[in-house]
């Protein structure tokens, strides 16, 4: 790009060879620039994954001064073990659902900002509020909320008749997954809500008047003329938020640990307490190559579009 | 835009107005109203929705012990540390990747972006090991160091999407002009950056405000602690927990972030959505 929008100097050698060490020397500082931030990324983040992966083949618990290599050991035992399905498929529930059902209140919320009323700019701001808040927060909040004993949705309930006595929502195994879920879904709402609104600004007015001329009511404009438009955004954002509720922790560890019993033990938190509870650092980084090897799927698909786009 | 000419559709509208609206902001609000029942308000199986005596005490109790105003503390010490480094580091990386030729460009930009398919507890357990070989760990400087981690990469492709956006030409006038490539960086380039650098800095700054990971392993002085653990950890396991406090220290501990999004918002939202939304 840069060469092209430059003056030829072919004619001139000298000026030639000038412009040929001109533009090494660019290059030099070019990746001097980018040098920092490369050595924070090798040190921090790539030779730690590494590191982790070796560990994968390795021995290593808290009574041990220093790993010993046992080979394929560690995946045998973690494919031999029934705890692991019930884990992946923990984790596979609780992203497929989040990530289904944010998607549609998203939109959903989406469409309705989009709409011209009063207080819209201020309802949109005030609608980033569950995205911003401290993850503990939210799963106190949570906590709060589906509290067994005192909490708002079983005075709710109970009020309107809907149950005759409180449910200990999250000491049930099918009710705490759905706590987890619904806690989730309530942080990224605002997420895709933002990047479908960014989405709809682009929807063509001309197109819709076409559409509604032809007979169409909101349904169909919404079906035959945005729902097209907003796809590439659909399937983007989509693989971002399984990819990001591939990697959640916070949220889920604070809100139910895991439990009742494994009920809510996703790969991120049985990787969390193998290694930082149990000190059993092998195991750990076994269900963390599941883990990678899982987020991996959508990941694949996402570094796809990003290099069709820079291509 | 929906067009609400009629009856059923401004039912249907409302409807999802009010159904998603209630979803979103019905349990803010009752945190804040949780957070100002005095005690015999809170424990009682069907609660009124108002307090009758609303009071200030959780506030007071909460700021009479000296523990959350030195979590708050060291959160922003930490939080505002890591996202200043993040942003330092991927602007430059950025700006290289999106204004330079060399060999090799594109895919250390695409090895650092699939960074983020990396599980952050897998890379925690090795980061772990290496502060504590460099007598980091349990220490601030240790946690902003292991911050990078959470935005660097996804900052990068941000800021990346912004500087892709900025004429080629500007810098190669300057640059027949005979300035240096740090002065057009510093002087021509990163003025016009500003808004995607504020972006990156509050992204980052939030993710590591609202982490609860890495602070809960890399930490363990009680005096170092920052605010997710410091709540999780003051009001958990406790048989009957005090949840008009929690609420109020809820509240207080997510002010700093929600501040920064009332008056950084706008920047926010188009700086976040341009790299993912194709315009």
């Amino acid at each position: 790009m840069s060469m092209a929008s430059l003056p030829s100097t072919q004619s001139d050698p000298r000026a030639a060879k000038q412009r040929r060490s001109l533009k090494s020397h660019e290059r030099r500082i070019g990746f001097a620039f980018a040098l920092p931030s490369l050595i924070a990324f090798v040190a921090v983040i790539l030779i730690p994954f590494l590191q982790s992966l070796k560990l994968s083949f390795y021995r290593y618990t808290i009574e041990m001064d220093t790993p010993r290599f046992v080979g394929l050991s560690n995946f045998r035992k973690l494919l031999s073990n029934p705890d692991t399905l019930s884990i992946w498929l923990n984790t596979l529930t609780f992203v497929v659902l989040t990530t289904s059902i944010t998607l549609v209140l998203g939109l959903a919320w989406a469409v309705v900002l989009n709409q011209s009323f009063r207080g819209k700019a201020f309802l949109r701001a005030l609608s980033l509020l569950p995205w911003v808040l401290p993850s503990t927060v939210t799963a106190f909040l949570a906590a709060w909320i589906f509290n067994g004993q005192y909490g708002i949705l079983n005075a709710i309930l109970l009020q309107l008749g809907v149950i005759t006595e409180p449910v200990p929502w999250l000491a049930e195994a099918h009710s705490a997954m759905a706590a987890v879920v619904l806690t989730r879904v309530w942080v990224s709402v605002p997420l895709f809500m933002a990047f479908f609104l960014a989405g709809l600004q682009g929807v063509s007015q001309d197109q819709m008047d076409a559409a509604r001329v032809d007979g169409c009511e909101n349904i169909g404009v919404f079906r035959y003329v945005v729902l097209p438009h907003l796809a590439p955004t659909i399937i983007i954002v989509t693989i971002l938020g399984a990819m990001s509720n591939l990697q959640a922790f916070d949220v889920i560890y604070a809100l139910t640990q895991g439990g009742p019993v494994k009920a809510t033990t996703m790969l991120s938190i049985e990787v969390y307490k193998q290694a930082f509870q149990n000190w059993d650092v092998g195991s750990a980084c076994t269900i963390g190559v599941l883990w990678f090897l899982t987020i991996a799927i959508p990941s694949i698909f996402y570094l796809r579009i990003l290099f069709k786009r820079e291509n | 835009m929906l067009l609400l000419n009629n009856w059923r559709a401004r039912t249907g509208f409302m409807t999802l107005l009010l159904v998603i609206g209630g979803f979103l902001f019905l349990p803010i609000v009752w945190m804040l109203l949780t957070s100002i029942k005095p005690e015999g308000e809170v424990f009682v199986r069907i609660p009124t929705i108002l307090p009758h005596a609303p009071t200030l005490e959780n506030y007071r109790a909460l700021f009479s012990h000296s523990e959350t105003a030195m979590q708050l503390c060291n959160s922003l010490i930490t939080a505002g540390g890591g996202a200043l480094l993040t942003v330092a580091l991927s602007t430059y990386a950025a700006y290289s990747f999106a204004k330079f030729r060399y060999f090799g460009r594109k895919p250390l930009m695409f090895l650092m972006l699939s960074a983020q398919m990396f599980p952050f507890a897998m890379l925690l357990i090795s980061v772990y090991p290496m502060l504590q070989w460099a007598d980091l760990l349990n220490t601030r400087v240790g946690l902003i160091v292991a911050y990078i981690i959470l935005a660097l990469p996804s900052g990068t492709y941000m800021l990346y999407s912004y500087f892709i956006n900025i004429p080629n030409e500007i810098i190669e006038a300057a640059r027949v002009d005979g300035a240096s490539e740090v002065y057009i960086l510093h002087r021509i380039v990163l003025p016009l950056a500003i808004p995607a650098m504020v972006t990156v800095g509050l992204y980052s700054f939030m993710w590591a405000w609202n982490d609860l990971l890495f602070s809960l392993t890399l930490i363990t002085s009680p005096e170092l602690r920052t605010v997710g653990p410091g709540l999780l950890l003051s009001y958990l396991g406790e048989g009957r927990a005090n949840w008009g406090g929690a609420m109020a220290e809820s509240i207080v501990i997510s002010l700093p972030v929600v501040l920064g999004f009332a008056f950084l918002q706008r920047y926010f939202i188009k700086g976040l959505t341009a790299g993912a939304v194709k315009s």
